[in-house]
């Protein structure tokens, strides 16, 4: 874990839902192009954690988050931050597909159009095409850009969505449970694209499958109960934790 | 349990199911009952003011007798009496009566005769000085008799028609110079005291700008206020109390509406009485918490994955609101206000307060000018005691109803073509 630029880290992070403290202190460091993995037993924090990362839980009012979140050593967290600005640079994919009622293409260019990234129509034509492309749709949609994405088979929307979160070109892309809802097949092609995306982005994914963890991530991070137990290499964490905790929820002692 | 007890229990639950099907099953039969009862009253009353009654009439266009000449302009010729070439056309249908019966044979016609026969005269000015067949309107009483609504064997001095009428018109419909037609004045008139010459127009426009001005009104504030409410507001005590005050507007009279206009827009603002304009603002009003209920529910039923997905592309509230979430409620926002507009349709009570029952013999031609609305007409004619009157009430009704059912299935449309788009 030496020589990795940091890309995100977060000292202190608490986080709470009204009285309830769902986070305690997590400090956790995401390294620049690598895909970090959090897991962890159900309602343990990982996605209050990455919805943390863009301000995603500022939409809930009774969320109140506290401590240090920085991206290139730029803190993020705080009232005085344009969380549109932030979650420009910093995507996400949700558990379940949520394109919008619109046209494929129109999921991907709305992201481009909101933020004017494109100076003309040729311009947000190569987005869309591009954003396809890296989320390896293009050949499967190119003939209908004009049918709903709606229409789509699972898989393909969740590969919409990731199109469409890389359609404004962001630094940081999160992963909440994004095979949750899918078959294995379908499943198999996103874990493919993850690899693929880490060249050019930084990628956190939450996910139960211990499996898909080890087989996509290089860090591992393991909560339970608003904690982080455990950080490390994917490859130390599944053969040797160090934390007891750890071992058994791998080995699906508990969980 | 035995075999035995089991079968009983099974044979309980199939009587219980029998039992529900047959209330339903009825209940639906009632209703659908007094709907046809309701239906076939309207239609059999309203149907014949549909068609009116006229008599074809040798007129003798005498200049002299008119006062115009070939030269006469429009102006002179409106302005011009046609009443006696009227009068004397009348006589002609049987000469040499006495006097008393000469008002009766005058009686026969609609006191707009001359009117129609001036509108006559100005299309074809060719008949100066000839003698032409022209249609006019037959009285009321006529107009009864020969749509069989009145009955013929009862005595004379209890019917409204005199012997001597009744052997005029049996003459001129053995003579075939009795005619009926569409009723297209009916459509266009305004309101008289005459039945034969009354007519919807004038409520159908005051009608019209009176859901123009409700619609302008409500449609905007109704569909901001529900968005605010559920998007931006923050959920506390004060919207909290907002909420449950929009719930109960919805279930407040309609005529306490109209007590509001009143003091409020007539007494204290003095817009003008009996107005569209008026009528407009107290229907959107009380149409507003109609339209923020439905708006409000049909936003919250757009799932909240639809808020996230655009919020973590960076877009703002304001943006994820207007592009996403709100064109997945238009349908249901939209059918809500067509629904809310179509029961301002045919709301009455508030209106009667306010003014729109006056007797407004002009059709409207802005909504600052005095009118009535349909369900008003309904009202003022549905006390009027002529026979002409009782079935212009039920075809006041059967367009009213014409009006709501085209309303309601257009919401309804709107509702399964959106859904369509995106299901």
């Amino acid at each position: 874990m030496v020589n990795e630029k940091i890309k995100i880290s977060t000292r202190n992070l608490n986080v709470y839902y009204g009285i309830k403290q769902a986070l305690f202190d997590i400090n956790l460091d995401l390294f620049e192009k690598k895909v970090t993995a959090l897991i962890g037993p159900s309602g343990c924090g990982k996605s209050t954690f990455i919805r943390c990362l863009n301000r995603m839980n500022d939409v809930i009012d009774i969320c109140k988050v506290e401590g240090s979140i920085k991206v290139d050593g730029e803190e993020i967290n705080g009232k005085e931050i344009d969380v549109n600005v932030v979650r420009e640079r910093i995507g996400m994919v949700f558990q379940k597909p949520n394109p919008f009622p619109k046209s494929i293409y129109d999921n991907i260019a709305y992201g481009p159009r909101i933020h004017g990234l494109a100076n003309n129509q040729d311009d947000l034509d190569r987005i869309v095409e591009n954003s396809l492309k890296k989320a390896a749709l293009w050949e499967e949609v190119k003939d209908r850009l004009n049918q709903p994405g709606t229409g789509l088979s699972g898989g393909q929307q969740q590969r919409l969505c990731i199109a469409r979160a890389i359609s404004i070109n962001p630094e940081v892309i999160l992963m909440d449970e994004p095979c949750s809802a899918l078959d294995p097949i379908a499943t198999a092609k996103i874990e493919e694209l993850i690899d693929e995306l880490k060249k050019s982005y930084t990628i956190v994914i939450v996910t139960h499958s211990m499996s898909q963890a080890a087989r996509v991530s290089q860090n591992t991070g393991f909560f339970h109960l608003g904690k982080l137990l455990e950080f490390n290499l994917t490859e130390k964490i599944f053969k040797n934790p160090d934390n007891k905790m750890t071992q058994d929820y791998i080995t699906g002692r508990f969980g | 349990m035995n075999n035995k007890a089991k079968e009983i229990l099974l044979k309980k639950r199939y009587r219980a199911e029998k039992r529900f099907r047959f209330f339903g099953i009825s209940s639906i039969i009632l209703a659908l009952s007094f709907l046809c009862i309701l239906l076939v009253n309207i239609f059999t009353n309203g149907l014949s003011a549909f068609s009116r009654t006229e008599i074809l009439l040798k007129v003798n266009f005498n200049e002299k007798k008119i006062g115009i000449n070939i030269n006469s302009t429009d102006k002179e010729i409106k302005q011009a009496n046609f009443d006696e070439i009227l009068q004397e056309a009348l006589l002609n249908l049987a000469p040499n009566v006495p006097e008393l019966k000469q008002a009766e044979l005058i009686d026969l016609v609609s006191i707009d005769a001359t009117i129609e026969l001036k509108k006559f005269y100005l299309k074809n000015k060719d008949v100066l000085n000839k003698t032409s067949e022209v249609a006019l309107t037959l009285s009321d009483d006529i107009d009864q008799v020969h749509k069989g609504n009145f009955p013929r064997d009862i005595p004379e001095d209890r019917r409204r028609f005199s012997d001597f009428q009744l052997k005029i018109y049996d003459e001129q419909i053995a003579q075939k110079k009795i005619i009926s037609e569409f009723n297209w004045p009916f459509l266009f008139n305004a309101d008289s005291r005459e039945p034969e010459i009354a007519g919807v127009g004038a409520s159908l426009m005051g009608s019209f700008f009176t859901l123009i001005v409700c619609l302008l009104l409500s449609f905007p504030l109704g569909i901001l206020a529900a968005i605010y409410l559920e998007e931006f507001a923050p959920k506390n005590k004060i919207t909290e109390i907002i909420e449950v005050n929009v719930n109960n507007l919805a279930a407040v009279p309609s005529i306490v509406f109209g007590l509001l206009g009143l003091g409020v827009f007539l007494n204290y603002f003095y817009l003008p009485r009996s107005t569209p304009l008026v009528g407009g603002l107290v229907l959107a009003l009380m149409t507003l918490p109609r339209i923020i209920i439905p708006c409000r529910a049909a936003l919250k039923a757009v799932p909240p994955s639809i808020r996230e997905g655009a919020l973590a592309l960076g877009a703002s509230k304001v943006q994820t609101v207007m592009h996403n979430v709100v064109p997945l409620a238009m349908p249901g926002t939209l059918s809500g206000t067509i629904i809310g507009l179509s029961q301002a349709l045919g709301e009455t009570a508030p209106l009667l307060l306010i003014g729109m029952v006056a007797f407004i013999n002009v059709v409207p031609s802005t909504p600052f000018d005095p009118s009535a609305v349909l369900p008003v007409q309904v009202y003022l004619w549905s006390e009027s005691a002529e026979r002409g009157f009782v079935e212009k009430t039920s075809a006041t009704i059967i367009i009213l109803i014409f009006f709501l059912a085209f309303m309601n299935s257009f919401a309804i449309y709107l509702r399964n073509k959106f859904e369509k788009r995106w299901s």
